[in-house]
């Protein structure tokens, strides 16, 4: 009898959980209606005339960050102002699922792939693939290492390298060239955490009362800056004057574990970081950070229209540099309301 | 001879916070002698202040959450979704704290959806009969999507002072963190030596059937402390939230559960079920947090510091196995007296 | 003939749900049914598939193994490094398999020896595998090596666009291996034994400790394989990677029909899981409209209905409570 009891109310559930899973998909398709046939049709074809409606797969990173998100809106809102069908594909930080993505859409056909690496190695055998079938990769905001440029168009990114150094420069001028610094350091292996600091380090060469008394990596997570913080001011850190972050997150995260320890952010303490989000000048405004280089996220213009030029088979130029600006207090006040991630 | 020879065999295989209470002792000479001012204590903005506050304060999370897992696993199952609710918790109540909704509110809705994601997973294991491990992994995997559903992807900030006081105020010159697991604790303590709860939890993880034939509301109780873990998990996920006055959907509590589990079981609860002892969680959390905390002092990268927990749990394993103790001490010599 | 019917009911419905899902994908995905996505489902999948042969070994016999994500990472980066101070694949790869295999002997001699929960042990090597690999290396390494790129280029051609890569090739011949050792060995009976009733087993007189050491060791093997397919797959070497994957190997068999109690499961049950796996990670990406978090839920509903949709079907065939 018990059996009987859990035998249908696990049928009811099962039934149930397919019921929602049916709906679910149903309420997606009817937000998405004319494009997956007109893909399909497409399918088999490559190239193509204009006036026709490009199928594009965009393989991102993740959802980690208010930047990663900003990322993410800008080439969707660009795909549908250009009336481009947009296959949108979430690896949740992980490349495994972003190769099986790119995978996914040479198998389907797109037309092209707009791709942000997670880690700069391991892409060559899946974007060998990609240039058999004749579809063009667009990267976006992050490198690979390669020794075969073709296997990419272009790469859309901002230099971070650059950043980091403009970062050093302001530190330098704001302090007279004398520092002890602790550095919050992005994820281990990504492209912006290793360009950052190699770029802070060449930007402090030249001043030689310049150092970095603590290093480690806060993971690009403002709990990861605020714990490492935390520890650092405790030890090897504890005659820190500045904090540079590798990002807003961290340095957001380090602001309260100096207001914790005692000491004012912004003033006893320097704190620069780079991206330049919202939070980041709110923060400045209120007089705790110091500083922010921007590095911009709305790639989706930038992206579509190397898209385009690609299908078309022309040359693009293998490296296009987005501009980043420097910010800080004397300028956020004026800057804040335009900001847009 | 035979007594003392007796009463050392018993010191040495039994009292189960025994161990767990060596190991952290271990570990704060090591940090005594290595890392310096570990053991300073001041005064600062009119509350303490060191290294061994900071343990206490960051190890809340893994405290509380273990302490809803030793009634899991004193059941004789697991719970792996904690990371999740963690999650879930926070993006409810830093949402509608953003939506200028009052803050008991916020935090009783918060509460009472941890306790909602707990009964599911309850219902699944002791109605539908799932595995524990596989009822509480499709949680952990939908939970986190709930979470991000919740925040729309976004890092929610806010900066209600009632919020923030719960992560970082101080209350007595300790952390607040403290006095809200020492009251949790305090609770299951009560309701778990003072009722017969206790007693059927025990005796459910101990042998099911035979519980269930003597009358015990096996599904109840089983249903319950899922319900209750998840409850733990969101207190945790407050907390959290609170420290980074944020809810941070995609990390939060990533890999808490393991900690959580590892706290319990260097504690002294057999992953089994049975017989569970609140107390040593709370000291293998403890331990957990002050590995972690030497780790950084160290200045090990945080990516490698999975290798000296790895090397714990195998220790503490050892040394909760009769077999492995047998074989030491036939090793050094003595020769079991009957 | 109903003796055999009950039995089987558990897998038959598995490879149902299956092609059910594979042929609503492909009413619904354009470009879904197609030989190219076929090949891809095993060549993407390999090292998932790879991985769960030797979980199924481990679960059958009622333990196991959270360590598996690890060592995958642990191989890869243990191969890029020895490869960018200019060793031999010929000899990295065996050096990489071997370690995987002592590592999992060595876990499988704790459990065995002093009785410790599998659970427990696998979890510290887990940690423990996963830390060397960042001791290693910090960072993920690119593999540059003429060898790999003859892998690589390797296939055999189904069509003109379609090729079963080299990746699924290897993941065939592991299952086909997995399944003679499984259901045609003494070894393989003898792991059903000990997860049926690991005591009768011993009075049985059946080696039980040789077994369980042996079954960590095929499971530490099977993931530094796993590993080795990866770097092919990918062309590189990366410490992070497999975080959570053990997961989803487990996940994968259960899925397949083998119950985490030991005993009964199959081979081809851990495929169709594998594959299941596969489908539905392929048809999301061919919807390309879920965002993170619809696809975290829509993964974990997946499961439920799946689990749910077993339990009924177990219901009705198996033993009595």
């Amino acid at each position: 009898m018990k059996n009987f009891t859990r035998h249908s109310f696990l049928c009811a559930l099962a039934a149930g959980s397919a019921a929602v899973m049916l709906a679910l998909t149903g309420c997606n398709q009817s937000s998405n209606s004319g494009g997956d046939t007109a893909a399909g049709t497409n399918s088999s074809s490559t190239g193509g005339s204009s006036g026709k409606q490009l199928t594009v797969g965009f393989a991102q990173v993740g959802a980690e960050s208010a930047w990663r998100t900003a990322e993410t809106d800008s080439i969707k809102a660009e795909a549908a102002k250009r009336n481009v069908n947009l296959k949108f594909s979430d690896a949740q930080g992980k490349q495994e699922n972003q190769i099986r993505a790119v995978r996914g859409f040479i198998a389907q056909g797109v037309d092209a792939i707009i791709l942000a690496p997670v880690v700069e190695t391991g892409w060559e055998p899946v974007l060998q693939e990609a240039k058999r079938a004749k579809i063009p990769v667009v990267l976006v905001d992050r490198g690979i290492k390669t020794s075969d440029e073709s296997l990419f168009a272009t790469l859309i990114a901002s230099d971070f390298v650059a950043e980091g150094r403009m970062a050093a420069e302001w530190l330098a001028k704001k302090t007279d060239g004398k520092a002890n610094i602790i550095e919050l350091q992005g994820t281990p292996g990504s492209a912006p955490a290793i360009d950052r600091k190699k770029g802070f380090e060449e930007g402090i060469k030249a001043h030689p009362n310049m150092k970095i008394i603590a290093s480690q990596s806060g993971d690009f997570r403002r709990s990861g800056g605020k714990e490492v913080t935390e520890a650092l001011l405790k030890g090897a850190g504890a005659s820190a004057n500045a904090v540079y972050a590798h990002n807003d997150d961290m340095a957001l995260g380090a602001i309260q574990a100096l207001e914790e320890a005692g000491k004012k952010p912004g003033t006893d303490v320097f704190v620069i970081s780079i991206d330049g989000v919202k939070a980041a000048f709110e923060a400045m405004v209120a007089g705790k950070l110091n500083c922010t280089v921007e590095c911009n996220p709305l790639l989706g213009p930038l992206a579509f229209d190397a898209v385009e030029r690609a299908v078309k088979g022309e040359t693009l130029p293998k490296r296009t540099v987005v501009e980043d600006k420097v910010y800080d207090q004397s300028t956020a006040k004026d800057v804040i309301a335009t900001r847009q991630y | 001879m035979t007594d003392s020879l007796g009463k050392v065999r018993s010191w040495f295989s039994g009292g189960s916070l025994f161990w767990p209470a060596v190991g952290l002792g271990l570990l704060f000479i090591f940090n005594a002698i290595f890392a310096s001012g570990f053991l300073n204590i001041e005064v600062r903005d009119g509350h303490l202040y060191g290294a061994m506050i900071d343990i206490v304060h960051q190890g809340a999370k893994v405290m509380l959450l273990a302490i809803g897992m030793t009634l899991v696993i004193g059941s004789g199952g697991v719970d792996l979704s904690v990371g999740s609710i963690m999650a879930i918790a926070g993006a409810v109540a830093a949402a509608m704290v953003q939506a200028n909704i009052g803050l008991p509110a916020a935090l009783l809705a918060a509460l009472g959806i941890a306790c909602v994601a707990g009964l599911c997973n309850g219902l699944l294991v002791s109605v539908a009969g799932i595995q524990p491990i596989i009822a509480t992994l499709i949680l952990m995997v939908a939970g986190r999507g709930v979470a991000m559903l919740i925040t729309n992807g976004q890092i929610l900030t806010f900066e209600n002072p009632g919020f923030v006081f719960l992560g970082n105020g101080h209350f007595l010159g300790l952390p607040f963190t403290l006095t809200v697991v020492l009251v949790t604790l305090a609770l299951t303590l009560l309701l778990t030596r003072k009722t017969a709860i206790g007693l059927f939890l025990e005796s459910l993880g101990d042998n099911e059937r035979a519980a269930r034939y003597s009358g015990v509301p096996t599904r109840l109780i089983k249903t319950l402390v899922y319900v209750f873990s998840g409850l733990c998990a969101g207190i945790a996920g407050l907390i959290a939230a609170s420290n980074i006055k944020a809810a941070d959907s995609s990390r939060v509590g990533e890999m808490l559960e393991l900690d959580a589990i590892f706290a319990v079981v260097v504690g002294g609860t057999a992953l089994t079920g049975g017989r569970f002892t609140l107390l040593g969680s709370i000291l293998g959390a403890l331990l957990i947090q002050t590995l972690t905390t030497t780790m950084y002092n160290l200045g090990v990268p945080p990516s490698v510091a999975p290798v000296p927990k790895a090397i714990v749990i195998l220790a503490v394993c050892l040394m909760q196995s009769s077999k492995f103790r047998e074989h030491l001490l036939a090793l050094a010599g003595r020769k079991a007296t009957a | 003939m109903r003796i055999f019917r009950s039995q089987h009911l558990p897998l038959i419905g598995t490879v149902g749900v299956l092609l059910t899902l594979y042929i609503t994908a492909s009413v619904m995905y354009p470009g879904f049914f197609s030989l190219r996505v076929l090949a891809n489902l095993f060549g993407d999948n390999a090292i998932l598939g790879i991985a769960a042969v030797g979980m199924t070994f481990v679960i059958l016999s009622g333990g196991i193994d959270l360590s598996v994500g690890s060592v995958l990472a642990f191989t890869t980066i243990l191969i890029a490094s020895l490869l960018e101070k200019g060793v031999s694949p010929l000899l990295a790869i065996p050096t990489a398999l071997a370690i995987g295999s002592l590592f999992g002997a060595f876990m499988g001699f704790l459990i065995q020896r002093y009785e410790l929960p599998p659970f427990l042990i696998t979890l510290g090597g887990m940690f423990l595998a996963r830390g060397m690999a960042f001791v290693v290396r910090e960072a993920s390494l690119g593999i540059t090596s003429p060898f790999y790129a003859s892998i690589q280029d390797l296939g055999i051609p189904l069509t003109d666009k379609a090729r079963l890569p080299a990746t699924a090739i290897i993941y065939l011949i592991v299952f086909a291996a997995g399944v003679l050792l499984t259901h045609h060995t003494r070894f393989g009976r003898n792991v059903f034994a000990v997860g049926g009733n690991e005591a009768s087993a011993r009075l049985m007189g059946l080696p039980v400790a040789r077994t369980k050491v042996l079954i960590y060791t095929l499971s530490g093997f099977c993931a530094a394989l796993a590993g080795v397919v990866s770097t092919f797959y990918m062309g590189s070497g990366n410490p992070a990677i497999g975080m959570g994957f053990e997961l989803d190997v487990i996940a994968a068999v259960v899925i397949g029909g083998t119950l985490l109690s030991g005993g009964v499961g199959s081979q081809l049950g851990t495929l169709t899981g594998a594959l299941i796996f596969g489908v539905i990670q392929t048809a999301l990406v061919f919807d390309g409209r879920l965002n993170s978090w619809w696809l975290r839920i829509a993964v974990g509903l997946l499961l439920l209905v799946f689990i749910l949709f077993q339990r009924t079907l177990s219901r009705t065939s198996l033993k009595p409570t």
